[in-house]
């Protein structure tokens, strides 16, 4: 008996052992961006690397005296929200008619965009907005980014919808209430929590992408992710400044991923998990 | 008692239905279908210097076949996929079951594992830059501490593939160990419990019944990382821009730089449509894989 509990004793420390193994490999290159964001300039480059170092600020106040970070902030945050306020006013309506008539085509298609590499649609997109001289405006920005957080929208909310009970819908239909009263008065305060955690996910994604503004945006507009490159540029001497804007452009995804961690993997999977 | 009190209609419920999945639909082909048959027809174009365009037939196809550029781009493309994939699997299934069997796990515990992935691919890259420098950089300190040789990384032409797949997978071996978990959840306890008194050892156990059982849901995490790896990007864009030389040059890096910094549209094109070709094709392959692993 003792001999049992031993090894499982043992079992366990093993367990917990690689839970910190793995704890510290996956935080450790964001702890070392964290911190080398407060130290010194002439102790970012030192080598051997330091640990010890009294924190300063000068790195955040040089990226911003230096570069447009706070404009290029704002032309994130508004083609942020306004591509997640197209994706969700386009989305909720549509993945509920598609839980409801069970015809899913709409929904494997905006999936099937989804997967294809982005560089496809930006040639034909960039030769038409160049046409029209939509190329650096916000609306070509928030439509592009759209189609990133139109399936994401709908692939989440899904499952929500598909889990109401259908006597709801029929109770509703027969007391004379229409499709749309339906979806906005029933349907929608049942799934709130499901709108949340889309909403936060299409925020996520189409704050992290890159490769649309890189093309589509100009000086006015451009957005903090296709801005990095620029930071990167001015070289390794100002890695404090670097790392300074690498934890701001950061900040953001992972202080409202934590918001939501517990509904992520079913979310993040596109309902392919159910979890 | 008016008109719209009385039940819906089968006609008009549909009518609605249409109505609301209109906008989703009307946006997608907009955006997506209408842009990609341009595309489709832009691979048949061929643009002089001057700008004018005529028709090229296949000429754009059959000169992706004598590219020497677009085979070494595929070749890019399929080792960093194949890499990545199997690293970020192999630690994946690990790190779905460490995580299983610490039980309970504080909330925010959980959340400094999802941090990798939710954070920009974009700021990825800057953070592995700073910390795989090949002079001034804290891996190589850590490497030569160690008394190991120190790499030039991304420098490196040799060593720039296998880099950044491990950036990669740092990034998202925390996702599929999710995906992984979520399906370990849902396994039915009673099959371990059966193996436990016949005496089965935890490997024996692993390998000849959690695994089989875990398949589908390794191949969904693949079939899900394949999509993103087969069309790599950012990472490679923000590090390397497919250095050094051409070592790095996938074919969404090389196929992106024919379009938008040599403006060669007609070319960029049939790139651009044979890696969605390979893109579908590996997840329709992965699909069937799915279906012959299920139970």
């Amino acid at each position: 008996m003792t001999d049992a509990a031993n090894t499982d004793r043992w079992i366990r420390w093993l367990n917990t052992l690689q839970l910190v193994i793995a704890g510290a490999l996956i935080m450790a290159p964001t702890v070392w961006m964290v911190l080398s964001s407060f130290k010194p300039s002439f102790e970012v480059t030192a080598y051997p690397p330091t640990l010890m170092f009294s924190p300063t600020l000068e790195n955040y106040v040089e990226l911003t005296k230096t570069t447009p970070f706070l404009s290029y902030a704002l032309n994130s945050l508004v083609v942020t929200v306004g591509s997640t306020a197209l994706g969700l006013v386009f989305g909720i309506p549509a993945a509920f008619a598609v839980s409801w008539t069970r015809i899913s085509w709409p929904a494997i298609l905006t999936l099937a965009a989804r997967m294809a590499p982005g560089t496809l649609f930006l040639l034909p997109w960039y030769v038409m907005f160049r046409q029209i001289g939509m190329i650096g405006s916000y609306t070509a920005l928030i439509l592009s980014h759209a189609v990133i957080t139109l399936p994401i929208v709908i692939w989440v909310l899904l499952p929500s919808f598909d889990a109401i009970p259908r006597s709801v819908f029929e109770a509703a239909q027969v007391d004379g209430c229409s499709v749309t009263r339906i979806l906005w008065r029933i349907a929608m305060p049942l799934v709130a929590s499901g709108i949340a955690v889309s909403a936060i996910l299409a925020f996520v994604f189409s704050w992290n992408y890159f490769l649309f503004a890189l093309v589509l945006s100009n000086g006015d507009t451009k957005t903090l992710i296709a801005a990095a490159f620029n930071f990167i540029g001015e070289g390794s001497t100002q890695w404090g400044a670097l790392m300074a804007a690498a934890t701001l452009i950061a900040l953001p995804p992972l202080v409202l991923a934590a918001l939501v961690q517990r509904w992520l993997v079913s979310g993040l999977t596109l309902g392919a998990v159910k979890g | 008692m008016s008109d719209t009190a009385a039940p819906l209609t089968q006609d008009r419920q549909k009518l609605e239905m249409a109505a609301l999945s209109a906008p989703a639909v009307v946006f997608t082909v907009a955006m997506i279908a209408f842009p990609v048959a341009y595309t489709i027809w832009l691979g048949f174009q061929t643009f002089s210097q001057t700008g004018k365009q005529s028709f090229a037939g296949l000429a754009n196809y059959s000169k992706l076949i004598s590219d020497y550029e677009f085979w070494h781009g595929l070749w890019v493309t399929i080792a960093l996929f194949v890499l990545s994939l199997v690293l970020q699997l192999i630690f994946g299934v690990w790190l779905a079951l460490v995580l299983f069997h610490a039980k309970r796990l504080p909330g925010i515990v959980r959340s400094l594992f999802i941090s990798p992935f939710m954070m920009p691919p974009v700021v990825a890259g800057m953070m592995w830059l700073v910390i795989l420098d090949p002079s001034l950089g804290a891996a190589n300190y850590i490497l030569q501490s160690f008394g190991l040789p120190p790499s030039d990384w991304l420098a490196s032409p040799s060593w720039v593939i296998p880099t950044v797949a491990l950036i990669d997978s740092w990034q998202w071996t925390p996702y599929v160990a999710l995906i992984v978990l979520g399906g370990l959840q849902s396994l039915p306890p009673s099959v371990y419990e059966a193996a436990q008194i016949d005496g089965a050892s935890p490997f024996k156990t692993f390998q000849r019944i959690t695994l089989p059982l875990l398949l589908p849901t390794i191949v969904t995490a693949a079939i899900l990382r394949s999509v993103d790896l087969l069309r790599f990007f950012d990472i490679i864009y923000i590090t390397t821009q497919g250095g050094p030389g051409n070592a790095s040059n996938t074919l969404n890096i090389y196929g992106f730089r024919v379009g938008f910094e040599f403006f060669n549209i007609g070319y960029a094109s049939a790139l651009m449509l044979t890696l969605t070709a390979i893109v579908f094709g590996a997840v329709l392959a992965f699909n069937r894989l799915r279906g012959a692993v299920a139970w």
